[in-house]
């Protein structure tokens, strides 16, 4: 994705990969760090999509899907950057904070739709878990999508589509 | 409680028909997959949000039913059946604060047992996200304190969050009562219909003008600034203290996800 061109308010159909993971294994993975001084997922060249999937119904690679509120995970923002992820997918307005990293790192936010979690599943091709598997729905998957559709919420210049 | 167990699907699968038409009319960003989502969760019994919510049941028991066991057991294994059964979220962790262990079927739902008269039983549900969970306040309002200062709380709430909480919103209000109470009054208000008013005409015209009030905010669907920014307010009133105000706000997604089950003899 050619992120450094987009702005903010442009419209995306993403194809391709992207891992999902939301509060707990991330605040897991900043503990392992501290710990180990490395972490057990390559985050290098990654778009984060904050999510929990439900259950997969019979057929599926994956369950119902959709974006959680970003701005939980604001504070956790640096540590992904520094390790190389490219851009983070959500729901809602975040902090201050958010726009200043995006800009300090050239990264960029999406927002996807939120409550549409039956219409997405059905963009999501293939699924597997990465990391942590007793986390559950909190775990960290690799899926591959096709045609997710995303706004651009925060540019890498930091406009916001969210205090236009 | 195969009753409750179906309307519990119900209310994961399928959009409430009065919330469906505001969602008809909408014609901003993401309009089309919200419009294929409703249809497809409906068609296909999946489940309309992946936030299939924690379940609060406010339950309103006749004096003179003698059930077989606690109520709360027996919503808890119809919760569990039915998030077991359908590919829905388990959502819910053991403890909050040092582990935070996943737990299996979403249980334990959160259960309010009150009591009247007669032989029946009411639940009243909410299948409550945490997204819009975590917009619920409570204010100590000082007792002099005004009309507006109240409806000033819920401008501001919703005016500086309302975009994370996936809006349209619904806005529940307890007022009066002790803290606890006004904060349960303020989720059972979100069970109400759509497009009722409280029947005490100056409760009324507040949820009327704050509905207005909360409508010019413009963060309108998905907080892109398009479309209602509100879908309703509600109000439930006790009464309190002579030192106290309390006010407390829930607030719910457009998708407003409840249910009513009346047992009667």
């Amino acid at each position: 994705m050619r992120i450094e061109t987009l702005k903010a308010g442009e419209t995306v159909l993403y194809s391709g990969p992207l891992c999902i993971m939301r509060d707990a294994a991330q605040k897991r993975l900043i503990q392992e760090m501290e710990r180990t001084g490395k972490i057990s997922v390559d985050l290098e060249g990654r778009i984060v999509f904050y999510a929990g999937p439900a259950k997969a119904p019979p057929g599926y690679p994956i369950g119902a899907i959709g974006p959680t509120t970003s701005s939980r995970m604001d504070k956790m923002l640096e540590f992904l950057y520094r390790r190389g992820v490219l851009a983070t997918i959500g729901k809602g307005k975040r902090t201050p904070l958010a726009t200043e990293l995006c800009v300090r790192y050239r990264r960029a936010y999406f927002v996807a739709p939120s409550g549409a979690a039956a219409a997405l599943t059905s963009k999501i091709v293939k699924a597997s878990c990465l990391a942590y598997p007793d986390l559950a729905t909190e775990a960290v998957y690799a899926v591959e999508v096709t045609n997710l559709p995303l706004i651009t919420a925060i540019d890498v210049t930091g406009t916001d589509i969210f205090s236009l | 409680m195969t009753r409750f167990s179906e309307a519990l699907v119900r209310a994961n699968t399928e959009l409430d028909p009065s919330i469906r038409e505001h969602l008809e009319r909408y014609q901003g960003p993401f309009a089309d997959i919200l419009k294929e989502n409703e249809r497809i969760a409906r068609e296909k019994r999946l489940p309309l949000c992946q936030d299939t919510g924690l379940v609060e049941c406010f339950c309103t028991l006749g004096q003179s039913v003698a059930l077989e066991e606690p109520l709360q057991r027996t919503l808890e294994a119809a919760v569990a059946n039915t998030y077991g059964a359908f590919p829905f979220r388990d959502s819910t962790v053991a403890e909050p604060l040092f582990r935070r262990t996943p737990l299996k079927d979403n249980v334990p739902p959160v259960v309010h047992l009150f009591q009247t008269e007669g032989k029946m039983l009411e639940i009243r549900f909410l299948v409550k996200g945490g997204g819009s969970e975590n917009l619920s306040r409570y204010y100590a309002l000082e007792p002099s304190a005004g009309v507006e200062e109240v409806e000033n709380k819920v401008i501001e709430l919703v005016g500086d969050n309302g975009a994370m909480s996936c809006p349209p919103l619904h806005i529940g209000i307890g007022i009066g009562g002790f803290s606890e109470k006004a904060m349960l009054n303020a989720k059972l208000a979100l069970t109400y219909p759509l497009g009722t008013r409280h029947k005490h005409p100056d409760y009324a015209q507040l949820e009327e003008r704050l509905l207005r009030k909360l409508n010019t905010l413009t963060i309108g669907f998905q907080g892109l600034g398009v479309g209602p920014t509100a879908l309703s307010v509600h109000t439930v009133y006790e009464p309190t203290h002579i030192a106290t105000l309390p006010l407390a706000i829930a607030v719910d997604c457009y998708l407003n996800r409840k249910g009513v089950v009346r047992f009667e003899d």
